[in-house]
């Protein structure tokens, strides 16, 4: 699109200039003039239903409302400041909309912090006019577990249904009946199930929409408030947190055009308790006859005494901050003399370390490069389930205008907005490559996005980058915890160093090495299977489990049983006591994303600063303080005493330099070998035999709302959002198995079986089937033996066939 | 001036004429063989330079309505037939389709061949169930005869129409939200620029016009512009249906030159005033004009005349009270009528309405206070130009205009504690005491104060 | 308030609130049938878009099941692939869409101005005498609802009363009475233009746009 170029214009007789195309209201904010407004919000289209945001304009015979009149050049404006008659207009819409509006600012969520309220105290007249009786509703009504509307409350600005209509396509909540009887509502039976509902409540300029989470748990003013980023996925989004006596009592978004817009999943948004819950680990703990409290000094001296001289093995989670992982990371290279660290549970494709590497040295898309590409090919990836903001990006920039494509074995919530190709698990890249006229047609405008699911077939991320480079379309791999991507920069990695440095390549290493001032080990280390497999054949004596829990994270159940059970000793530091406390042999108190000062950074390379709302509970604290102590205790002192001091040890051995800032493109992309192609369900390590009469291909991911940890004490959130488990089926082979929607069936892979029921839809590709990850009841790692894609067969359940 | 021919109305006498043949034999669709062989811009510039405007309400120049259709964006231009019919008072156009709906298909199709539409959609109101069967079954028989479908009478023009039955909402009479409601939304009006003639239905160029307005099209290419033009007075130049209800003799559609008085239409056409009585004051254009009173009866009915007489042209709809009528009560009506067809969208036209039907109720009944008059009048100008449509404009102008020139009469019923005129009728005040005001279910257009039982508390 | 209390409260659609609704009827089972859904599908082809046949899917509902229950709602979501929600909040924002059963029979007056000038109260005012209160939703057998109208467009016929919208001319107390005394009887006089009218779900079909059939009927009879 060509920049229309400069306008200028004069508001309240002051001179401004902005781009054209600007609507008034924006322009005056420039000059720091606040025009009062109820159903405007920059993120949605302008409605001028309201009717509060007048001015006068001069030329115009009407006044004009500012949130939707674009300015032109030399515009003469006139507001409330300057202009009695807007003056006027003004106080007398805000008259109207109180006519109906109850009196009850001293109960409502949002006395304290209510626009309507503020207009009404600055210039809503002393005494009421209207003396007939107010329109009256019952309230409040449940629109679903998380949102409540007090219709009473409501100014019908719209802007939860034109959020619901035009950022997230739930359409649940409508405006319904007409006249003075209009009101916001859902349809009875079809609840207001979407993960973003709770944007509705944050935009809402009213009390009318309330959390159920936080309806009555504070007041404005008894609140203490921090500003933090969000701990569940790679999407970094800006959080406020708002704490009452120390407790988290919600969070909301944080404006950021350049990350989440305005937004939060409701994930991000309502499952905050998982930080107070009891089951916190506020102290070190050391099995003796049980797991019992220990200081800090008593615990790591232990620990140090099992690793001296013993074969260690680092698993770690992907939800340390940049500095925790960075610090584990030379923890296990320099102290324990071990490249056998991964952050990677789920992922088993050892041939991605080409496309790795990329991503752990350059930010090669942001969410701006999403927003403003002409085409987008998203591939392997369920962006609502797996990055909700980046998937209200895309959504974004479709409605901008930008062509979607996206390659994935079930329909994603993208359905409306792309053009869809299904394809069986493990086609993905393959399946790309018909859309390489198109790519190379939008050249550097096409955007890339690969997802998780390429990391379960050897070379398809690899083969995804490569298209990418030939077509000159930008690539990103994609991460989806908030961790990850520091975990990869840090070199959580058995291949790889800080940096993105290849571990084998002596110039690479040796950069690191003279930074930290000693040898490394020079062969890549294992990764998290073959960790866990080393473990479980008591190869490696003590395991490390920072933040992760094997038995829940890593594709194959029985395999990461074998392992605790097997390894000597266990070392777990996490933030929940309840985690691994039957395997562990010690327990340190980890700080959460609450209680510590650092960065994460999101899927675009974007570190963004984290700081400690609240003191640790307890003993607790942050990682990185662990490990250091840790190596000083086993003599190999790291030498950081501070944050300063990581940062500056961070910034010099990471390519891009400084945190936050961006590198160049990828530096090595396209050298070494040529990717094998990606073949069907192929990527396990050992080769499974599959069960007679399997045709069908299993796989599974993690749905947003699931069993995972951080949603614990969501209880609300699960109420709404979980979903039970299943088993996703194409009609045609529900149709040849004899399989009917909602019945019960058999499913079986070499690692085990499981009865679900099934449902059948078009959505999936003809010969797949998808478990999510860890439904209630259900884990889909006792179906796995390595790779979350596998061999499967499906039947009627035994009860159905005889009753059938 | 030669006498008046009528030309909309010609063929009301024919009982055939709502037919093909009848319509054909008549000289029906000559005017279409003779657009056709023009070139499209030359058919605008004829509906141009003839000075038709708009007959729906606005009287927007209809040949530079069709001018501003743009042929290059790429997308289909739709013509949209607005026959949604619904202003109080207003009943031209569904005679005019009762009784020659060919006349309207003519039109239609020589407006679409002119902004070189290939699709074009009559919304009609859907009370309409008999006026949109004849219509229905006029389409029906253009299709058969080659006016309609593929090469129109081998022109290579093809068109074709889809009649859409409304559900019963007045504002689907304003043309961005009977878009809204073609396309299956409610029928909220839409934020204008961008204008239906850029982005209209479907976001494609769109013309909207009047059902009378396209009845005249075909009269303006077989008789030429200058023949129109040559009827009328000062800028509304053409014939003219203009309804007349209430308290005359003869109600009816009666056509006449645009720019006849008013006098002529109530006093000679309409049969003068009921038992002889006076007229007290009447609509010149629907519910939503400002009403005017007998003195003005010898305004002229033409656009710019009825506005230098404080009011506005409208529907050419004349409802007419007579000296025995209760202005507060029929504006009462007026105004519950306006808050029931609110649409809801924007703030003064949903809590205006709301807020007036109930003070002038209480008025009307007796329990007003003085200072109501003022409050209805500040309230009023609140609304006024204030909406996000002109639905509450209108609903503005019975209020304002009869405190204006009856603000005695509304003072009467606050001294008096009731009506003044309300005729005695026992049933009528039982009805009267029950609903609050008016009589029946239309009391209950909004719920007034509605028990509140606090819901579940949610915690 | 009890549900039957909920019920009797008189109903003007667009004033209802929407608890009354929340809590109304709703009927079992598949509302459209196999044929309807063929000729649902035929009506959603006609249109640029489908969602256009909103209105004509909501009255096709109506046609099969004399009013539009949520059920239907669903079904039309369905057809024209949106949530109920959207549908739902086009039906409750047009008046001749009904919510709640009612009358095979709708009786609507038309009491703005110019109808009112002429009578048009009283004449109400006998209708609800003569149908009784509930037929204000629906009368107590079953066959009408009576409905005070917005200006019908036909004031020169004032005062108008429509049946299932076929409009009756200058109608008197007494042609009141046995207009409805005839659809009582089954026989229900024929219209002042239009025929004979149907029942609402005959006269729903012609709304929806399937009345072609009919209209040569109409000629015929
Ligand atoms: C509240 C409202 C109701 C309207 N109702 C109608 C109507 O029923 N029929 C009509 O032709 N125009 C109606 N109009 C005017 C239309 O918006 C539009 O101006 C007209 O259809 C254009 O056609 P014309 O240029 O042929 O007059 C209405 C306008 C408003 C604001
Ligand atoms: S609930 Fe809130 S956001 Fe939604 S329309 Fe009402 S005031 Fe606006
Ligand atoms: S903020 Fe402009 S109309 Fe609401």
């Amino acid at each position: 699109m060509s920049d229309p170029g400069p306008v200028t214009l004069t508001i309240d007789g002051k001179e401004v200039t902005v781009r054209a195309g600007t609507l008034i209201i924006r322009a005056a904010e420039e000059l720091g003039i606040e025009i009062p407004r109820f159903c405007d919000h920059p993120l949605l289209d302008p409605v001028a239903a309201c009717r509060q945001c007048y001015v006068k304009v001069e030329g115009q015979r009407k006044l004009m409302t500012s949130c939707s009149t674009p300015v032109a050049d030399g515009m003469v404006v006139f507001t409330q400041f300057t202009d009695e008659e807007v003056k006027k207009a003004q106080t007398s819409v805000l008259e109207f909309l109180l006519i109906n509006h109850p009196l009850d600012c001293p109960v409502c969520d949002r006395g304290g912090e209510c626009p309507l309220q503020d207009q009404a105290l600055a210039f809503g007249p002393g005494e009421s006019r209207y003396v007939e009786a107010k329109r009256t509703y019952r309230k409040p009504l449940p629109l679903s577990p998380l949102v409540a509307l007090d219709r009473e409350r409501c100014v019908l600005c719209a802007r939860c249904t034109r959020f619901c209509d035009q950022i997230s396509g739930d359409r649940f909540i409508e405006l319904f009946d007409r006249g003075a009887a209009e009101q916001v509502s859902i349809a009875p039976g079809e609840d207001f199930r979407s993960p973003f509902s709770g944007n509705t409540i944050q935009i809402c300029p009213v009390g009318a929409l309330t959390a159920r989470t936080y309806r009555f748990a504070a007041r404005p003013f008894d609140l203490v408030t921090a500003d933090s980023i969000c701990p569940h996925c790679a999407c970094g989004c800006n959080l406020r947190v708002d704490l009452r006596r120390g407790e988290v009592v919600r969070h909301l978004a944080r404006d950021n055009v350049e990350v989440n817009d305005a937004w939060l999943c409701d994930k991000g948004r309502f499952a905050f308790s998982f930080s107070d819950r009891p089951d916190r680990l506020t102290t070190p703990l050391l099995r003796e006859r049980g797991l019992e409290p220990v200081s800090f000094a008593e615990a790591l001296s232990a620990i140090a005494g099992w690793c001296r001289g013993k074969p260690v093995g680092v698993l770690a989670g992907g939800r340390l901050s940049d500095e925790d992982a960075y610090a584990l990371s030379k923890l296990a290279r320099t102290t324990f003399k071990t490249n056998d660290v991964d952050h990677r549970l789920g992922s088993s494709d050892v041939s991605a370390v080409e496309a790795e590497t990329g991503m752990a040295a350059a930010n090669p898309v942001t969410y701006r490069d999403v927003e403003r590409a002409r085409l987008i090919l998203v591939v392997g990836l369920d962006a609502e389930n797996e990055l909700p903001i980046l998937h209200l990006r895309i959504r974004k920039a479709s409605r901008r205008g930008a062509k979607v494509f996206v390659i994935h074995p079930r329909r994603t919530r993208l359905w409306d907005v792309a053009e869809h190709r299904s394809c069986l698990p493990g086609e993905e890249a393959a399946t790309a490559t018909s859309l390489r006229a198109e790519l190379a047609g939008a050249g550097a405008e096409a955007v890339v996005l690969a997802g998780p699911r390429l990391l379960q077939s050897p070379g398809a991320a690899q083969a995804m980058a490569t298209l990418a480079a030939e077509t000159g379309a930008r690539f990103v791999l994609l991460c989806r915890r908030a961790g990850d991507r520091g975990a990869l920069r840090a070199g959580l990695h058995p291949a790889l160093l800080p940096g993105g440095r290849r571990v084998e390549e002596d110039d690479e290493r040796a950069a690191v090495e003279v930074g930290w001032g000693t040898l490394l080990p020079h062969e890549p280390g294992r990764d998290a299977a073959r960790i866990l497999e080393a473990a479980a054949h008591r190869e490696i004596e003590v395991l490390f489990l920072v933040g992760v829990d094997p038995l829940r994270d890593f594709p194959d159940a029985t395999l990461a049983r074998r392992a605790l059970e097997n390894a000597p000793f266990k070392v777990v530091v996490d933030a929940s006591a309840e985690a691994m406390s039957s395997y562990a042999d010690a327990m340190l108190p980890a700080a959460p994303y609450l209680e510590k000062d650092g960065h994460y950074t999101d899927w675009e390379g974007r570190a963004q600063r984290l700081r400690a709302v609240r003191p640790p509970k307890g003993l607790a604290r942050s990682e990185w303080e662990i490990f250091q102590e840790l190596s000083e205790t086993a003599g190999a002192d790291m030498g950081f005493r501070s944050l300063d001091d990581l940062h500056e040890e961070m910034a010099n051995l990471y390519q891009s330099a400084a945190l936050g800032v961006r590198g160049g493109p990828a530096e090595r992309r396209g050298s070494g070998d040529q990717p094998t192609q990606p073949s069907g369900a192929g990527g396990t390590r050992h080769p499974e035999k599959p069960p007679a009469g399997s045709e069908l291909i299993l796989f599974s991911y993690p749905l947003l709302i699931d069993e995972g940890r951080l949603s614990d004490g969501a209880d609300l959130l699960r109420d709404a959002l979980e979903e039970r488990p299943f088993v996703e089926i194409h009609p045609a082979d529900a149709e040849r198995l004899g399989v009917a929607d909602g019945r019960p069936v058999r499913l079986q892979t070499a690692a085990g079986r499981a009865e679900l029921p099934a449902r059948v839809t078009d959505g999936i590709a003809e010969g797949a089937v998808f478990v999510p990850w860890n439904q209630p009841g259900f884990a889909a790692n006792t179906l796995l033996s390595g790779s979350a894609i596998t061999a499967a067969s499906v039947e009627p359940s035994a009860a159905e066939a005889s009753a059938g | 001036m030669a006498e008046f021919q009528p030309v909309l109305t010609a063929r009301w006498g024919d009982p055939e004429a709502a037919t093909l043949h009848g319509y054909e034999r008549t000289g029906g669709y000559q005017a279409l063989r003779k657009a056709l062989s023009m070139d499209p811009a030359a058919v605008i510039e004829e509906v141009k330079s003839s000075g038709l405007r708009g007959r729906g309400g606005a009287g927007f120049p209809t040949g530079t309505k069709w001018s501003f259709i743009p042929q290059d964006t790429g997308k289909p231009v739709y013509v949209v037939v607005n026959f949604d019919e619904s202003e109080p008072g207003t009943f031209n156009n569904r005679e005019l389709i009762e009784r020659d709906p060919h006349q309207l298909v003519e039109g239609a199709i020589i407006c679409a061949y002119a902004v070189r539409c290939r699709t074009a959609f009559v919304y009609c109101r859907g009370e309409f169930v008999w006026p949109g069967t004849v219509l229905e079954r006029a389409i029906a028989e253009a299709y058969e005869a080659g006016y309609l479908g593929k090469d129109i009478l081998g022109s290579g023009f093809d068109l074709d129409v889809i009649l859409h039955r409304g559900a019963g909402a007045y504002i689907c009479g304003e043309e961005t939200a009977l878009l809204e409601s073609l396309e299956g939304f409610r029928g909220q009006p839409r934020l204008r620029p961008p204008f239906p003639a850029v982005e209209g239905l479907y976001r494609s160029p769109t013309v909207i016009n009047n059902v009378e307005t396209l009845s005249c099209v075909p009269h303006i290419i077989d008789r030429g512009a200058r023949w129109f033009a040559s009827i009328g007075a000062g800028k509304s130049t053409g014939p003219g249906i203009f309804s007349v209800s209430g308290k005359v003799n003869r109600p009816g559609n009666y056509e006449a030159p645009m720019g006849t008085t008013a006098r002529e239409l109530i006093e000679g056409h309409a049969g003068g005033v009921r038992d002889g009585k006076r007229v007290k004051a009447w609509t010149p254009g629907g519910s939503s004009t400002p009403l005017l009173t007998a003195e003005h009866l010898d305004v002229q009915m033409g656009f710019d005349e009825v506005q230098a007489a404080g009011s506005l042209l409208g529907t050419k709809a004349m409802i007419v009270l007579d000296e025995r009528d209760c202005v507060v009560d029929a504006v009462l009506r007026f105004t519950q009528f306006y808050a029931h067809e609110s649409c809801g969208k924007c703030t003064p036209c949903r809590e205006g309405t709301w807020w007036m039907t109930r003070v002038l109720r209480r008025v009307e009944q007796g329990r007003g206070r003085m200072e109501d008059i003022d409050l209805m009048q500040t309230v009023g100008q609140n609304m006024l130009f204030k909406s996000f449509c002109a639905l509450a404009d209108g609903a503005v102008s019975p209020i304002d205009s009869s405190i204006k020139y009856f603000r005695d009469e509304y003072e009467e019923h606050v001294r008096l504690g009731r009506c003044p005129l309300r005729e005695e009728s026992p049933r009528l005040e039982a009805a009267s005491a029950r609903s609050g005001g008016t009589t029946g279910a239309l009391a209950q257009v909004l719920p007034e104060g509605i028990e509140v039982e606090l819901g579940e508390v949610l915690g | 308030m009890s549900e039957a209390e909920r019920f009797s409260v008189p109903r003007w659609q667009s004033g209802q609130p929407a608890e009354l609704r929340v809590l109304d009827v709703d009927v079992e089972g598949p509302v459209l049938s196999d044929e309807a859904r063929r000729v649902a599908e035929r009506i959603a082809s006609k249109y640029p878009t489908r969602r256009s046949a909103m209105i004509p899917l909501l009255y096709l509902v109506q046609a099969e099941v004399g009013w539009v229950p949520r059920r239907g709602m669903r079904e039309v979501a369905d057809v024209l692939g949106l949530t109920t929600a959207e549908v739902e909040a086009v039906a409750t924002f047009y008046t001749m869409l009904k919510l709640h059963p009612c009358g095979r029979y709708i009786v609507s007056i038309c009491t703005n101005p110019s109808c009112a000038l002429l009578g048009a109260r009283r004449l109400y005012e006998r209708a609800r005498e003569l149908l009784g209160e509930s037929a204000e939703r629906v009368s107590e057998d079953g066959l009408f609802t009576l409905e005070e109208e917005e200006c019908l467009a036909a004031c020169d016929q004032a005062p108008v009363v429509a049946v299932n919208f076929l409009f009756y001319d200058r109608v008197s107390e007494e042609q009141l009475e046995s207009m409805i005394e005839e659809i009582r009887q089954g026989r229900p006089p024929a219209a002042s233009r239009g025929g004979i009218p149907g029942e609402l779900k005959d006269i729903s079909r012609v709304l929806a746009g399937l009345g072609t059939d009919r209209a040569a009927e109409v000629e015929d009879g």
